[in-house]
């Protein structure tokens, strides 16, 4: 990195185990995911053997959104929770409209067909997904998966950065942070800018990697994350360094308890968290009150 | 690993919907001079270790005067009553917690502070609902000291305080059987028997020192099978004004009240009680697979 900006560069922090300033971090963090945007999903399900598709299944389902529900999925990149989010209230939503109809015992098959047609129009029941990401790169792939799939109602790409979210005060319901909170520079920025876009009662949800408390477990813990995960980098993804980074970057970051007083102090209410895997894993959550 | 949140004495902003005590209009339920009244708190949170009252604030800056803002659990109580006027349309569940929320102006993602089983909501109207019937007791007790009523006998008056507690379901009796399947649930029994007896200890309470020959304990086992028969037999009642219900009910009770005091009518009644529970519970649980299946 530029030598003359050394001086103004700001505090030291953290990079895997080296030691940046902050500029330098999210340069480098905003290298890391340009380089592994393509690869990320492959990356991810060889990486966790398929697990963390459960584990944002279980985000999902600890959600539990209701149809009408205004999501902002930040650092949200390929969309993973967006399509989840969006399949949940599809589901429900015609489970909703499948008591209705039973309600109305004597309609004629005249009504039951429009009050069909009218719905149908409506079958996320307006509910939305904002996917906020500071990577294009990763964007990118989120918006060309979401096509593949056919993904296209209630979905939004914006591109924006964690610490200084381009959002109103007050305006979304549940704000998540999947496997993106860990990158953040300032966490506590991050938070506060949770606490400033979520509605009056609104959640805020993180899953993110955590600590295993677990001795032995830690142990084989270890050994997989510096000795296979590398390894399964360079050769999936051609990228050796980016997956040290990321198994340095999950050792870094603060434990549970801590990051609840984080989150907390950001202004929230009732917070507490979920350890899933033993703490591999876990699910913040916190009410906007 | 779950790890509940224990709010001490963290500032309470001045955010949007913690409001001011002083706003709300209190509505607190007139606990009663009852020994054994208690209200249970909903299940699954931990009892706080707080003043019943609003927190004192934090004064501003200028020294104005100290402002009372309230606690979490008061505005979860909040949310929880207006809930309840979506019961009868979503049931005892999260969707109804969350239609409540939005009328107080929240998102409705503060229906996640709840379990999705709607158990909290559940507790809370049957613990709403008890605290009525002690504000009912009590005010009737009090125009029977000032001399402006007659003191009903015995079979009346339990059958009074039972038909006024049973008709506070009346409005939500639909989904009724849907509460009683999840009060049920391994998790809300300690709760849910909690609040039970309170209730029926409450009304004896009320019944004041009429002299009985049962002993504390067969009281209270005898009016709990009188109200949990009763309650089930007005979820199958289809008659106008659940007038079979009232009958079913004065029938039991004075039954129970005119039995006599030897000890084997003592034990039988007794046991006839324990084969109504059994009875009941089988009732219900045949309640809850009928309501799975339609």
């Amino acid at each position: 990195l530029r030598t003359c900006r050394g001086l103004a560069a700001g505090p030291e922090m953290h990079f895997g185990f080296q030691t940046v300033t902050e500029e330098e971090r999210r340069e480098k963090i905003y290298q890391v995911f340009e380089t592994v945007a393509k690869k990320y999903d492959v990356m991810n399900d060889s990486m966790t053997l398929g697990i963390h598709r459960v584990w944002k299944d279980i985000l999902m389902h600890k959600m539990n959104p209701c149809p009408g529900t205004l999501l902002l999925d930040v650092a949200g990149g390929t969309g993973d929770i967006a399509f989840r989010f969006i399949n949940y209230v599809r589901s429900v939503r015609q489970k909703q409209l499948q008591r209705k109809l039973k309600h109305h015992q004597n309609l004629s098959w005249q009504e039951i067909f429009e009050n069909y047609q009218n719905d149908k129009f409506n079958s996320l029941g307006n509910s939305q997904v904002v996917v906020c990401d500071i990577n294009r790169e990763m964007l990118k792939v989120g918006k060309q998966k979401a096509q593949h799939l056919g993904y296209s109602e209630g979905l939004s790409w914006v591109l924006g950065n964690a610490e200084e979210l381009p959002f109103d005060d007050d305006k979304f319901d549940v704000y998540t942070i999947a496997f993106g909170i860990r990158n953040v520079t300032r966490i506590d920025l991050a938070l506060q800018e949770a606490y400033r876009v979520l509605k009056p009662g609104g959640r805020f949800l993180c899953l993110e990697f955590s600590h295993v408390s677990n001795p032995l477990l830690s142990r084989l813990y270890d050994l997989y994350s510096f000795q296979v995960i590398p390894v399964l980098g360079e050769v999936i993804a051609g990228d050796w360094k980016s997956y040290q980074y990321l198994v340095e970057s999950i050792r870094q970051f603060p434990p549970q308890e801590e990051l609840k007083a984080m989150i907390e102090d950001a202004g929230f209410f009732k917070v507490d968290y979920e350890n899933l895997n033993f703490g591999i894993v876990a699910i913040h959550s916190g009410f906007k009150l | 690993v779950r790890c509940q949140h224990y709010p001490p004495v963290r500032a309470l902003r001045a955010s949007s919907a913690l409001r001011r005590a002083s706003d709300e209009h209190k509505k607190e339920p007139l606990t009663a001079s009852s020994q054994q009244h208690f209200d249970s708190p909903p299940a699954g949170h931990q009892p706080e270790e707080k003043p019943q009252g609003p927190h004192p604030s934090y004064t501003g800056q200028g020294g104005q005067e100290s402002e009372d803002y309230e606690s979490e659990e008061q505005l979860q109580h909040r949310i929880l009553t207006a809930a309840l006027e979506f019961v009868p349309e979503h049931g005892w569940t999260a969707e109804a917690i969350a239609e409540g929320a939005k009328t107080l102006g929240l998102s409705v993602a503060a229906a996640g502070m709840f379990h999705s089983d709607g158990s909290e909501l559940i507790l809370h109207f049957v613990s709403e609902c008890n605290s009525k019937l002690s504000e009912l007791l009590e005010k009737e007790q009090k125009l029977v000291q000032l001399g402006e009523a007659e003191k009903k006998p015995l079979d009346e008056f339990l059958r009074d305080a039972v038909e006024a507690r049973l008709r506070m379901l009346i409005p939500y009796i639909e989904k009724w059987p849907q509460a009683l399947s999840v009060l049920l649930l391994p998790r809300n029994i300690p709760s849910s028997l909690s609040l039970l007896t309170s209730m029926i200890d409450d009304i004896w309470h009320y019944a004041g020192d009429q002299s009985t020959d049962f002993s504390w304990y067969t009281r209270r086992a005898v009016l709990t099978g009188i109200y949990n028969t009763t309650e089930l037999v007005m979820m199958q009642d289809s008659s106008p004004g659940f007038q079979d219900t009232w009958r079913f009910l004065q029938n039991r009770v004075a039954d129970a009240v005119t039995v006599s005091s030897t000890a084997s009518q003592v034990q039988s009644t007794g046991e006839a009680v324990v084969q109504g529970l059994m009875g009941a519970a089988v009732t219900v649980s045949n309640a809850e697979l009928l309501l799975n299946v339609s």
